[in-house]
């Protein structure tokens, strides 16, 4: 027996090239429309401020570019721009790498065991719905103003989309999936091993990317509290001192360092799990 | 020669639904199945097929009645007991390869005697040359031949099939059907197949146990298919046989 008798079961899907117009191809090219969208959105961005709506809140676009060209080159509260943006991405590493070491085995053994569920599901039930952001008063009183409170409202933030990932990747397993383990003999260890554990990595995927994007918006939250440094901090100073292209190149530097990690994880992801059909093919 | 391999006696099974809605699925089977006997289950759908044989592998204990292999009461699943699921149940993160080799690698046999073994079974499901793909890469009948392989990589004494072909396109299938002749006849096994397709058990049974549809599953009949292998569907034994089972268990073909 030999491939070849397998083909007739194998449907390729062969799209046929049809000759199209000029506006076709144009329309048809992913480039152009994403080149069209910045376009268009830079011209409404212009054309709002050349009409002056928002004053001196808002300033043209080209002019985020020279105040970051600006800030690179002057301190800020003793710092230069790349210490504030470091500092901040030090308390996202940080607050995340906490929230992944206790959430996502948190949500792991909840799925796993019901014993485990029953005793820490109504406490994180109460959590859940908690907006990581009313931890800011209470982390203050806790932890002073120092780095801890920040870290922890980022971890907190991270914290719950984890676990809550996690758990649901063990839950959402077809349960016939660990009879393939029990047909061949194994052990409830087995089952853990070889279905719990790789069934249940491609939630904890999307746990990370939803948590890694939480953990941004609490730094904010808690450098706009009370911070010298950070990129919050450089965003409350241009809100203070009235320059609306220093927020925006502070928001247009989060998106970016935000982007890249979002990035690494897709990529992480890509090497752990070459067998997703979504990731794998295209 | 004849022993009887697996005996169902009296089996019936009620589950509990959503706390305590009780479904009588399985009312009163008896079945046997001799020693490297062919035996097909036809049942409509939703008749308990699945259910029955879930309890003779030994995932689901009978309510009442008793599962016998070799004379003893079946106590659990292993790997004496191999099992072809409905829905493929493939491991998505491992390949063709990984997925045969699941039972080799729990009971810690080294890589390179499992490389050796998988490829045989590999082989003889016609999967060669597949080895490296994942089971998204595969068509539904190719994801088949990895359940079946990987039953077989087992070494079971009994092989147990549920609707293995039923997600298959009627071509795919008829050739699926041959295949799985083939494999029988070249490692004899004692087989239970499960199907809702008269024409499916008539090519593959030597006997033949109709159920009847509407809960709980009970037994309508069982037929004798002495035909000589490969059996051709336009035979007049062969339409005979299906004529009789049609008006005999009411089949809503
Ligand atoms: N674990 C379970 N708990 C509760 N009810 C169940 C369970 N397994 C099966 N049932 C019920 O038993 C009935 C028969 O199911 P079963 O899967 O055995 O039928 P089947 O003949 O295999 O059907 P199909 O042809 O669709 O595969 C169904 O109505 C189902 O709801
Ligand atoms: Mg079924």
């Amino acid at each position: 027996m030999t491939s070849h008798h397998i083909a007739n079961e194998i449907h390729h899907v062969v799209r046929e090239k049809k000759p199209f117009s000029l506006v076709d191809d144009l329309l048809m090219s992913r480039w152009f429309l994403y080149s069209m969208s910045v376009i268009l959105f830079l011209g409404i961005w212009y054309y709002v401020v050349y009409i002056d709506v928002f004053g001196r809140g808002l300033c043209y676009p080209h002019e985020v570019i020279t105040e970051i060209i600006r800030l690179t080159s002057r301190k800020l509260a003793g710092k230069e721009l790349w210490e504030h943006a470091w500092d901040s991405s030090r308390r996202v590493f940080i607050g995340f790498g906490i929230a992944c070491v206790l959430g996502i085995p948190l949500g792991f053994f909840m799925g796993i065991s019901k014993y485990f569920n029953a005793v820490f599901n109504p406490i994180f039930n109460l959590i859940k719905p908690m907006p990581p952001i009313s931890w800011v008063s209470l982390s203050i009183l806790w932890l002073g103003i120092g780095e801890e409170p920040k870290i922890f409202i980022i971890a907190i933030g991270a914290f719950v989309p984890l676990v809550l990932n996690a758990y649901n990747g063990i839950r959402l397993i077809d349960e016939e999936l660990y009879d393939v383990v029990r047909m061949a003999g194994g052990s409830h260890m087995k089952e853990i091993w070889e279905v719990s554990f790789p069934a249940a990595v491609p939630a904890i995927f999307a746990g990370l990317q939803i948590a890694l994007s939480g953990a941004w918006s609490c730094v904010l939250a808690a450098e706009l509290v009370s911070s010298r440094s950070g990129l919050g901090f450089v965003i409350v100073q241009g809100m203070n001192t009235g320059k609306a292209a220093m927020v925006i190149a502070g928001m247009l530097l989060i998106a970016l360092i935000a982007y890249v990690c979002s990035f690494c994880i897709s990529y992480l992801e890509r090497k752990i799990c070459p067998w997703r059909r979504d990731l794998s093919t295209h | 020669m004849h022993n009887i391999k697996i005996a169902c006696e009296n089996v019936s099974k009620t589950f509990l639904q959503k706390g305590d809605t009780r479904v009588d699925v399985l009312k009163d089977v008896s079945i046997t199945v001799r020693d490297n006997e062919f035996v097909v289950i036809l049942g409509p759908g939703q008749c308990g097929k699945t259910t029955l044989l879930r309890m003779i592998a030994g995932f689901e204990k009978p309510t009442t009645g008793r599962v016998l292999m070799d004379g003893q009461p079946v106590g659990g699943p292993g790997r004496d007991k191999g099992f072809v699921f409905q829905s493929y149940m493939l491991f998505a993160w491992r390949t063709v390869r990984g997925n045969v080799e699941v039972g080799l690698r729990m009971r810690g046999v080294p890589k390179a005697e499992r490389r050796v073994i998988s490829q045989q079974y590999i082989d003889m499901v016609g999967l060669t040359g597949f080895e490296n793909h994942y089971p998204h890469q595969l068509s539904g009948g190719m994801k088949q031949r990895v359940g079946i392989a990987r039953a077989y990589c087992n070494d079971p004494q009994i092989m147990l099939l549920d609707e293995p072909f039923g997600q298959l396109d009627a071509q795919t299938r008829l050739y699926m059907e041959k295949e799985t002749e083939r494999i029988w006849l070249q490692e004899k096994r004692t087989v239970i197949f499960v199907t809702n397709n008269i024409d499916e058990a008539l090519t593959l049974g030597d006997r033949i146990y109709t159920m009847k549809d509407k809960l709980p599953g009970t037994l309508c009949n069982c037929y004798e298919v002495d035909l000589p292998r490969p059996r051709e569907s336009t035979d007049k034994e062969f339409l005979r046989l299906r004529k009789q089972i049609i008006e005999e268990s009411e089949l809503v073909l």
